[in-house]
């Protein structure tokens, strides 16, 4: 492996360990109460690595026939799921790396996992339909098919699931199996994310622009103004702000009072590139992004939207994955060239 | 990222039947060496060989602000995004549309999307053609005329299942359509490799080699025949034709050497420009003079032709003569019709050869243009008839500038950037169209009027 100069880490970050895998980093996640950092590459490796040093516990490879797509850790830190070209599903758990089930969905790609909050439920889209399974495997739940290829799935409640396709998005409540919720909108949807309540939806778009809905009101918006399409979006942890990418800058809206209506959002500058993955930090108002150069930042925010750079660093390439440990007081990044850095966060 | 560090897309379209998948499987065969990934939109009779090869289905994204021409390949962009992810990555991509995919968004997603734009450069869009069937598709879809007109290579296959004159006369249409595009013929889609591979389409120093004619002179006429011809009183007979008129201009003493035939080309083009005078069967045809013979009745029609001396006759027509099986007939002593043989003939250029809506042009001249009135008419053009302009590609001079400007257009999204100096005596501007119904006379004069 090739050694990696890393620029030197800035104001809050202090750099921990790194180390290279394999291949592109499709997603980096903590696991057993941060204990475990799990790393799964395009190529179909997992590697489970030590929180503190960086040493692996388990490796896996070519789990996946072609290309991995996705890897999501339960919320409880025991288990992960992984999905892939190949049409499959692979439901392990994380000390050991032992495979539970592996589903076998037929021809077409599994691009989406997500665990339900409570973690009994791990929902899936592969082509234009949507599957729930539990823990084990076992089918519990299988949408009709969309109208078009499902761009995002996300957890409204443990008993309700929405999902995003081309012009549209629908909530399903998989325990009665009915549609609960449709909201149209003429235009193709690339990204979801929910408020931590489950009541505003929010979309990037194809066309540069941003799309809200507030369930409880009928109520939406749509901002515009981005350079790129906004692939990249996420809710902090009260879903007050809404933090967008789409060009080099990162944009936060604050529903704060009557906003983000009417409102300036915080713009946050410090990348050169695109903006290409942020994550908000699971305690207080942080937001750690990354860029296409490889640059990353973490960011101070006030409640409305507006804030600072508080860290810096540099990985290798694109950042692809960021993830903050549950306390918030460490961050992992993985980038396309197969670097994973990690930082411990002063408060 | 610079283009050379893109991954190259050829873009193959084409009715189905048209031999997409055997042109896959033969590049897929002799290009073995490489690493070349395969999107397909259509599950073909027969299968593709080997390679990777994704199916996906056709999902086109059209926009909230409903504009055609920002309407892209959803189904492409997750793949290809996906597919560049990988360390070992591929070093061709081809994407197999199905035969009514409209290639608009296909090759609009390579300019509009930033992700897709990083990464991959489209090399250029070859369309098979079914020989046999063409001729009735073209009048009744309107997704086969827009896959003619957008590509760089139109393979004119199947050509062993018609006759060969059928597919000059193919041949002919698709060249009134898109003269910009290389056009190939195969029996079974056994064109060389790296006719449709590597083909830098959007690279315009590679057209004008591949194309060295695409800027040939176009001439109002098909067709001229020489005959020789003694004193007398000749007949032209016509048949029936594909139209009710067609014009001629008439010249005795025509000679028949390359540079006899272009001077009298030339004059010819500008008795072409005068209002044409209409004559009926049965009257006579005047010499110099532009004609338009009235061919509305039913049945053969015969004009006369009066020579006062030895000569060659030479017939300067609209249409070939064999489209309206046109024969020159002189009258023995005995009063019965003897066909005159045609000592010489030879077919032009034509422009506007056939009545489809889809056509191109180009615009050639000399000089240098002003950049801020050139974006300004082409920022109009494209706002006003962006959804009729398939394509277009061209250099410009740019006044005070020694580099050479090169730009290329998908419907309203158009890329300009200066490349390369001028060598000496290279500058001018050159930019062609494909469209519907475009006005070429006001894009002529507007380009003018961007002139220094």
């Amino acid at each position: 492996m090739s050694s990696v100069n890393l620029i030197e880490s800035k104001g809050v970050l202090r750099n921990n360990w790194n180390i290279e895998v394999d291949d592109y980093v499709i997603a980096c996640e903590w696991a057993e109460g941060g204990n475990i950092l799990l790393v799964g590459d395009v190529a179909g490796g997992v590697n489970a690595l030590d929180g503190k040093t960086g040493k692996t516990l388990w490796q896996k490879s070519s789990i996946h026939e072609g290309n991995l797509l996705a890897m999501r850790v339960s919320p409880n830190g025991k288990l992960f799921a992984t999905s892939g070209q190949d049409g499959c599903i692979l439901i392990g758990e994380t000390t050991e790396g032992s495979v539970i089930e592996t589903i076998e969905l037929g021809q077409g790609w599994v691009e989406h996992l997500e665990w339900s909050k409570d973690g009994m439920s791990l929902a899936a889209s592969i082509s234009k339909n949507v599957y729930i399974f539990d823990c084990k495997g076992k089918e519990k739940w299988k949408s009709e098919q969309h109208s078009s290829t499902v761009s995002a799935i996300a957890w409204s409640r443990n008993d309700e699931l929405a999902t995003a396709c081309y012009s549209k998005v629908a909530f399903y409540d998989v325990i009665e199996n009915k549609t609960k919720q449709t909201l149209q909108w003429k235009g193709s949807l690339i990204s979801m994310k929910l408020s931590a309540d489950g009541d505003i939806v929010a979309c990037g778009s194809q066309d540069n622009t941003v799309h809200f809905w507030r369930r409880s009101t009928g109520q939406d918006s749509m901002m515009s103004g981005y350079r790129g399409k906004p692939s990249s979006i996420a809710f902090d942890s009260t879903g007050k702000l809404l933090a967008t990418g789409g060009s080099e800058i990162i944009t936060v809206w604050s529903f704060e009072n009557d906003g983000p209506e009417g409102t300036t959002p915080g713009q946050l500058y410090h990348h050169q590139s695109f903006v290409s993955d942020f994550s908000f930090a699971p305690q207080g108002k942080r937001l750690a992004s990354g860029a296409r150069d490889g640059s990353l930042a973490v960011w101070g925010l006030k409640n409305d939207g507006h804030g600072g750079s508080i860290g810096t660093s540099q990985m290798s390439a694109q950042v692809s994955s960021i993830a903050w440990r549950k306390d918030s007081r460490a961050l992992a990044a993985g980038d396309a060239r197969g670097l994973v850095v990690t930082w411990k966060v002063k408060t | 990222m610079d283009n050379f560090n893109k991954v190259p897309v050829t873009i193959l379209t084409g009715f189905l039947g048209s031999g997409k998948t055997t042109l896959l499987n033969r590049i897929l065969t002799e290009e073995h060496g490489r690493r070349i990934a395969v999107i397909e939109n259509e599950f073909g009779e027969v299968g593709i060989d080997q390679g990777l090869v994704i199916n996906a289905d056709e999902e086109v994204f059209e926009m909230s602000n409903g504009c055609i021409c920002c309407t892209v390949r959803g189904d492409l962009i997750r793949v290809l995004g996906n597919l560049m992810k990988r360390r070992d990555k591929f070093d061709y991509v081809l994407v197999e549309t199905t035969g009514l995919a409209d290639p608009g968004p296909v090759a609009q997603t390579f300019f509009m999307d930033d992700e897709i734009q990083n990464e991959f450069t489209l090399d250029g869009i070859v369309t098979l053609v079914d020989a046999a069937h063409i001729d009735q598709q073209l009048g009744r879809s309107d997704e086969s005329t827009e896959q003619v007109a957008f590509a760089d290579v139109l393979v004119l296959n199947k050509t062993d299942l018609v006759n060969d004159e059928s597919v000059d006369n193919l041949e002919s249409r698709l060249r009134g359509m898109n003269s910009m595009a290389r056009i190939l013929r195969s029996e079974n889609a056994n064109v060389p490799v790296d006719t449709v591979l590597n083909l830098n389409a959007f690279d315009l120093d590679q057209v004008l080699q591949n194309r060295p004619t695409f800027l040939e002179p176009e001439y109002p006429f098909e067709w001229t025949g020489v005959y020789k011809v003694e004193q007398g009183q000749y007949e032209l007979t016509l048949e029936e034709g594909p139209d009710p008129n067609m014009s001629l201009v008439a010249l005795i003493d025509q000679e028949y050497s390359e540079e006899d035939l272009n001077s009298s080309a030339e004059k010819c083009v500008r008795l072409y420009a005068d209002d044409a005078k209409a004559l009926s069967p049965g009257e006579v045809i005047s010499f110099e003079e532009h004609i338009d013979l009235q061919l509305m009745s039913d049945g053969q029609k015969s004009f006369f032709i009066d020579i006062d001396k030895n000569c060659n006759l030479g017939l300067f027509t609209q249409h070939t003569a064999e489209e309206f099986d046109i024969k020159l007939l002189s009258r023995d002593s005995e009063d019965k019709n003897m066909e005159v043989p045609v000592t010489f003939e030879r077919t032009w250029v034509a422009q506007h050869e056939h009545d489809d809506e889809v056509g191109s042009f180009a615009i050639e001249r000399e000089g240098d243009v002003d950049i801020e009135k050139m974006n300004a008419w082409l920022s109009k053009l494209l706002a006003e008839k962006g959804v009729d302009i398939f394509r277009m590609k061209g250099f410009i001079s740019i006044a005070d500038d020694p580099r050479r400007f090169v730009f290329q257009g998908v419907h309203m999204l158009f890329d300009s950037q200066p490349e390369r100096e001028w060598a000496e005596g290279e500058r001018r501007n050159q930019i062609v169209f494909i469209g519907r119904n475009l006005d070429e006379e006001a894009m002529q004069d507007d380009f003018d009027k961007c002139l220094v």
